[in-house]
This record gives C-alpha cells, sequence and structure tokens, in this order.
C-alpha cells in the first residue's frame, strides 16, 4: 500500500472515532499539537520511532507525555498509530485529520507559528485578516515555534504567508550571499 | 661442250694403237679400249645412281638442313622479339615501380608533413585548452575563496544580527509584529 493510502486510511479511521465520539474537534485539535511537538522534538520522535524499543515502552513514553493533557481518546488513538509502527506518520496522520474535521466544517486549517503564544483576541483578528487575504474561511492553529525568533507565518494549505524575523534574516543572508 | 669428247679420243687412241702390235710411247699410258669402255659404262651407272639418287637424297637432307636453320633462325627471332618484349615490360615495369616508389615517398612525405601539423595543432589547441582550463579552475578558485569569505562574513553577521535581533524582541515588541503581520495581511487579496 502506498504511503498517501495509508495515511489516508488512518486518519480516515480516527475521524470516524472522533466523530462517533462527537469529539472530532477537540482530538483534531490536540493531534495537531501532538504533531507539532513530534516534528519540533527529536528525543520524543527518535523514541517513538525506533524499532528496537518495544511497543509497551512507547505506549509508556504516550501516557506520561499525554496523560492529563490530552482526552483519553486522543491518547488512544495516537497509542494505536504508535504501537501500528506508524509514529514516522503521525504528523501526517494529524495533518490529515486536522485538515478533513475542518473540511467537514467547510473551513481550511491555518497553521499559524509565532514565538510566544497569542491571546484569543489577537487570534480573532489575525483570523479575520486571513480570511480576507484567502478567500476562504480558515480556522487557526497556533504553534510556538522560537526559532520565527518574531512575528507570524502562516500556511494554509501550499500557500505561505511568511512575516517572522527568521525569514527576513534569511531574506537578509540571501541578498548577502549574492553580492 | 661434248662430255664424251675424252671417251672418244680414248677409243680413238685405242683404235690407232690396235693397229700395231707393240704399244709405244703415249700408248703406253692410255687404258685398253675394253677398259675404257668398261669404265665409260661403269661412269654412267655411277653418273646416273649419284644423279638419280644420291644428289636428290642430298638436296632432300640439304632441303632439311635449310628448313630447319630457317626455323631455328626464326625462333630465334620470335626468341629475340619475345625477349625484346619481355625487356620492354620490364623496363615498363621498372618505370612504373619507380614511379609509384616516388609517389609512395611523395605520398608519405605529404603524409608525414600532415600528421606534423595536425600534431602541431593539436598540441597547440591542447596547450591551449589545458591554459584555458587552469585560468578557468583559478577564476574559480577565487571566485569560491570569495565566495567562502562572503559567506563567512554573512554568517558570522547574520549570528550576530540574530542573536541582536532575538535579544532585541520583547513582548512589545512581538506584539507590534503581530499588529504589523496582521495590516500587512489586509493589504493582501485572494
Amino acid at each position: 500500500m502506498a504511503a498517501e493510502d495509508r495515511i489516508d486510511g488512518y486518519a480516515s479511521a480516527i475521524l470516524e472515532f472522533a466523530t462517533a465520539e462527537d469529539q472530532l474537534e477537540r482530538v483534531g485539535d490536540e493531534l495537531f499539537r501532538i504533531a507539532r511537538a513530534f516534528e519540533s522534538s527529536t528525543p520524543l520522535r527518535e523514541a517513538l520511532t525506533d524499532p528496537r524499543i518495544p511497543a509497551e515502552r512507547k505506549k509508556g513514553v504516550v501516557s506520561d507525555l499525554l496523560g492529563d493533557k490530552a482526552s483519553p481518546l486522543t491518547v488512544s488513538l495516537v497509542d494505536f498509530v504508535v504501537s501500528a509502527g506508524r509514529a514516522s506518520d503521525l504528523p501526517a496522520i494529524a495533518d490529515r485529520v486536522t485538515a478533513q474535521a475542518a473540511s467537514a466544517r467547510n473551513k481550511a486549517i491555518a497553521e499559524v507559528r509565532t514565538a510566544v503564544e497569542l491571546d484569543a483576541a489577537t487570534i480573532a483578528r489575525l483570523t479575520t485578516a486571513l480570511n480576507k487575504a484567502t478567500g476562504k474561511d480558515v480556522e487557526v492553529k497556533t504553534v510556538i515555534d522560537p526559532t520565527v525568533i518574531g512575528g507570524v507565518v502562516a500556511r494554509i494549505g501550499d500557500l505561505i504567508i511568511d512575516g517572522t524575523v527568521s525569514h527576513r534574516l534569511e531574506q537578509l543572508r540571501e541578498t548577502l550571499n549574492k553580492r | 661442250m661434248n662430255l664424251f669428247a675424252p671417251i672418244l679420243l680414248m677409243a680413238q687412241v685405242e683404235g690407232e694403237t690396235t693397229t700395231t702390235t707393240e704399244p709405244d710411247g703415249i700408248q703406253l699410258l692410255l687404258p685398253a679400249s675394253s677398259e675404257l669402255i668398261a669404265g665409260l659404262i661403269a661412269f654412267t651407272i655411277i653418273f646416273v645412281f649419284v644423279w638419280k639418287w644420291v644428289l636428290p637424297m642430298v638436296d632432300k637432307r640439304l632441303e632439311a638442313r635449310q628448313q630447319a636453320i630457317v626455323g631455328q633462325l626464326t625462333a630465334a627471332e620470335a626468341t629475340k622479339h619475345e625477349a625484346e618484349g619481355v625487356l620492354a615490360d620490364y623496363k615498363a615495369q621498372l618505370a612504373k615501380a619507380r614511379d609509384d616508389a616516388n609517389s609512395i615517398v611523395e605520398e608519405a612525405r605529404r603524409t608525414a608533413d600532415a600528421l606534423r601539423r595536425e600534431t602541431v595543432s593539436k598540441a597547440s589547441d591542447e596547450a591551449s585548452e589545458i591554459t584555458r582550463k587552469a585560468r578557468e579552475e583559478a577564476a574559480g578558485e577565487r571566485e569560491r575563496a570569495a565566495g567562502a569569505i562572503r559567506d563567512e562574513v554573512a554568517a558570522l553577521s547574520m549570528a550576530v544580527a540574530e542573536k541582536a535581533v532575538a535579544g532585541a524582541v520583547d513582548t512589545k515588541a512581538h506584539a507590534k509584529l503581530v499588529e504589523q503581520y496582521i495590516a500587512e495581511l489586509g493589504a493582501l487579496r485572494p
């Protein structure tokens, strides 16, 4: 089975469970955050994807990390993916679940990265501005990412609107390298 | 001339001698008529024999001999002509071989000249190519070194800038950057 088909299969199964439990929005949000944490933390990624580490120990890692921070359903679903040896697909599965859940609500996911956490009012104004800029009804998912230094970068599907300090520094670096 | 004159003379002398009983003088030297007739007959027989058989045989032999000599002369002439032909062929072949040899030598000289010119030209081209590549490599090395220095300077500058900027971005600056981003989004159109 191709990787894309496999990811779609897992995402569809998780969507079915979350919809059946009427926790689609919460599960989608938590999976999104778990996926970002998985991407940004190398030790966590290695612990969950290393084939030499037994599945039970991986489940223990998931329980320790998520325990009281996520719903039991989300923890169970992550356990299921990790136990199946597909932890490396977790970010893609989470993104697919989030996108499909948003799509079910006729929304597009806007992944917004900032160096500091945004308050609800700022997120609301940012959502309105992104709606106008993209012509879509977006659902903002925030990610705290210190590497952006300052500012905001939003990714809606293939569209990236980058207003971060790190992006401007990168542009400056490229300009210096061209000279 | 009468061929029988000597015989008649000897017969006449014989007749005259018969009138005498004792020969004397010249008659002592002349043969008797009977001997003369017998000799004449014998001579005639021999003459006829010689005339009839010996002479034709001799003529035939001489004719054969002559024919053989003529044949040999003809053969010798033909051989001579053939030898002259062979000699002419040989001379022609020799001349052709000489011409061929000259042509080969000339061709070899031309080929050697062409090869020499080609070798010189190729060596010159290779030398030019090596020089060009060396210059390009030197220029590339200079460019790479300059690029590496630029990159190093840029990296150091950026590292310093990142540290300086990261230290300068406080909560207020973060809020201002977010507000600026929202304002810039307002200028975008779908």
